[in-house]
């Protein structure tokens, strides 16, 4: 076997009564990856982290960490860390007691919980305020209280809920990249519930998007964000999000608004199809498709176009050159690597012949 | 001086009606208890007299010494506590956190088993007493206290173990604790005001209760309550030493509470500073 935290997840289902939470979950995560679990609220990613944890048993399916089925393990022996988003952090304990706690549950020599303490508090730059109780402490603070827990007993296996969605926006920033630095460093499994596509973007090593309790797909964030693989991911990943627009395929072309537009796909025959175009990739020109501006969101380095084409509502983003001004009638195109195309009746994409490549 | 200040004054007027209110009888009682019977039958009232200690030496160590009778209320008392929270603590625990079917049904029959009057129960327990010999015994009596004080405690600690958030206990889980240990490092730690207050009511409803033992206790057991009531007869009260056993009564009560003063305003308060120490 090589590093430990590897971990499978086998056809996980959670039911409640009549409701289906998770309809069967497959998924690999490899030893030492950074994993994300991202999806809308509600779209059983927090479901899985907890079957993963042990603190929910799955209807069926079973869950395999490094080799074994740890479906009906209890969650204090499966040597797996959490960090809750509330923290959860022993408000009648000191930050030492609180990070010494798995320690001492873990039957740790007496004399190895201090310096292991430290070390753990150092690393997440907390050893100044061991002696502190958890109120006292800042929510940037108590959430590396947290992380100081969860690292201290070098597990195999860290499962992070939704930890940065206590913070406000700047410290938010800063603890992403810490966190980042942290795992890479410890080099352990991290598992990453967040509802926030850039966090999971910013320091997934893969993803899996998690969609009305399905995976709907995995693989690196970059990937993903390149060629969704159906119209849901596509309307979810990315901000602004693709400009979703019916349209019909014949012969390489696709017709938005009367407007042809040159696509790399090769399908036989017309197709009413989704045609997908990231605000980014819209391009501004002489030819194209006449499109009013109807409204300006300037962002300074950025600006946001609310644009009519053909009746058809479009989202542009333009970075550089001087945007229009409200009113004004201008021309977009998109080349044809930025076209996504989706079958309109069952959501999935089209493969290109670049996605072939 | 402005109107929010005089306003303040019936407020004040009024708070010192209800405490001189309470306070008399205490008062009465404290300044009976170190007078002589003449003292206190002298009209009009003497408000300056020369202290005896008479009517305490009569009540402790007298003919009828009521120390028997302070010696039955303690092991009464003690005893229903420690019984009531033995098993209050883990039912509400279990109540607070279990997702049981009936939880809803238990929360109610335990609630309901308050609404009965009491003398509408004195006779068939002391029936049921009687059967099985339990009448003037400790056993019998503690065993009637706990009918009242448990569904009462477990009702009270319930809301104390429902405000710990269930996470802080799968926390716990994680870090390799069995429930057993998370219950007691994380979980008893955080609701012991809450587990002080309850201590406080159940062995003062015990250390207070007349109705019941009346009925049900005798010559063996007799708590100070029925023991304080034989000053009081056909031919003549003993005023001071009535009053002498009333103030030894009620220094267990004042007693314990200065000690859990501290734990009892937290845990009435407790609502208040819910989540104060957490985010």
């Amino acid at each position: 076997m090589t590093n430990p935290g590897q971990v499978r997840l086998d056809g996980i289902v959670k039911r409640h009564g009549d409701f289906s939470a998770l309809r069967g979950i497959d998924l690999e995560i490899e030893p030492g990856e950074f994993f994300a679990l991202l999806g809308p609220s509600g779209s059983g990613k927090s479901t899985t982290l907890r079957i993963l944890a042990g603190l929910d048993m799955p209807t069926s399916g079973r869950v395999i960490i490094d080799g074994a089925d740890v479906t009906s393990v209890a969650p204090s022996d499966r040597d797996v860390a959490m960090v809750f988003q509330s923290y959860a952090l022993y408000p009648h304990m000191s930050v030492f007691q609180n990070i010494a706690f798995p320690l001492e549950m873990g039957k740790a020599a007496k004399g190895a919980i201090q310096p292991k303490v430290r070390e753990a508090a150092r690393k997440v730059r907390i050893d100044h305020l061991l002696d502190r109780k958890p109120g006292q402490l800042s929510g940037g603070q108590q959430q590396r209280v947290a992380l100081a827990r969860a690292i201290v007993r070098e597990p195999r296996l860290f499962l992070l809920d939704e930890p940065l969605s206590n913070l406000d926006a700047k410290l938010r920033l800063e603890t992403r990249f810490e966190l980042k630095k942290l795992q890479r460093t410890l080099g352990v499994t991290t598992v990453y519930v967040t509802h926030d596509q850039e966090e999971a973007m910013t320091l997934a090593d893969r993803m899996a998007v998690f969609m009305e309790g399905e995976v709907k797909q995995i693989g690196r964030p970059a990937d993903i964000f390149a060629r969704p693989n159906s119209i849901d991911v596509a309307a979810f990943i990315g901000s602004p999000p693709m400009n979703l627009i019916p349209a019909s395929y014949s012969d390489g072309y696709v017709i938005v608004a009367d407007y042809p537009l040159k696509t790399s796909c090769r399908i036989p025959g017309q197709r009413d199809v989704i045609v997908g175009i990231r605000p980014g990739a819209l391009r501004f020109g002489r030819d194209g498709m006449p499109a009013e501006v109807e409204l300006i969101e300037d962002l300074g380095d950025m600006a946001l176009l609310d644009l009519e084409v053909g009746g058809i509502r479009m989202r542009a983003r333009v970075r550089d050159g001087t945007p229009p001004r409200e009113g004004d009638v201008i021309h977009v195109a998109a080349q044809e690597k930025d076209l996504h195309l989706f079958d309109r009746a069952t959501g999935a994409r089209i493969e290109s012949q670049a996605d072939a490549a | 001086m402005s109107l929010r200040k005089l306003r303040i004054f019936p407020a004040i007027a009024i708070a010192i009606v209800f405490a001189a209110a309470w306070l008399f009888p205490i008062v009465w009682s404290v300044l009976n208890s170190f007078k002589t019977e003449q003292d206190i039958l002298a009209y009009p009232p003497k408000l300056f007299f020369s202290p005896s200690l008479a009517a305490y030496k009569a009540v402790l160590f007298g003919s009828s010494s009521i120390l028997p009778n302070l010696w039955s209320s303690l092991v009464i008392s003690l005893g229903t506590t420690v019984l009531t929270m033995g098993t209050a603590i883990p039912a509400a625990y279990a109540l607070a956190r279990l997702r049981l079917r009936a939880k809803k049904f238990t929360g109610f029959y335990v609630l309901a088993t308050q609404m009965l009057p009491p003398v509408g129960i004195i006779i068939p327990y002391f029936l049921i007493l009687r059967n099985i010999g339990w009448i003037d015994t400790y056993e019998g009596i503690i065993l009637v206290y706990l009918s009242f004080s448990l569904p009462f405690a477990i009702w009270l600690l319930v809301s104390y173990f429902e405000d710990i958030p269930f996470e802080m206990e799968e926390a716990a889980y994680l870090d390799g604790a069995s429930r057993l240990q998370a219950l007691r490092r994380i979980i008893i730690p955080q609701v012991k005001g809450g587990i002080a207050v309850t201590i406080v009511f159940v062995f003062l409803n015990a250390w207070n209760e007349f109705l019941f033992a009346v009925v049900l206790s005798g010559n063996t057991v007799r708590p100070v309550t029925i023991a304080m009531f034989n000053f009081v007869s056909i031919e003549q009260t003993l005023w001071a030493q009535l009053a002498a056993v009333s103030v030894l009564a009620m220094l267990p009560v004042i007693l314990l509470g200065i000690i859990a003063q501290k734990n009892i305003v937290k845990g009435l308060t407790v609502g208040a500073v819910k989540g104060g120490g957490r985010r």
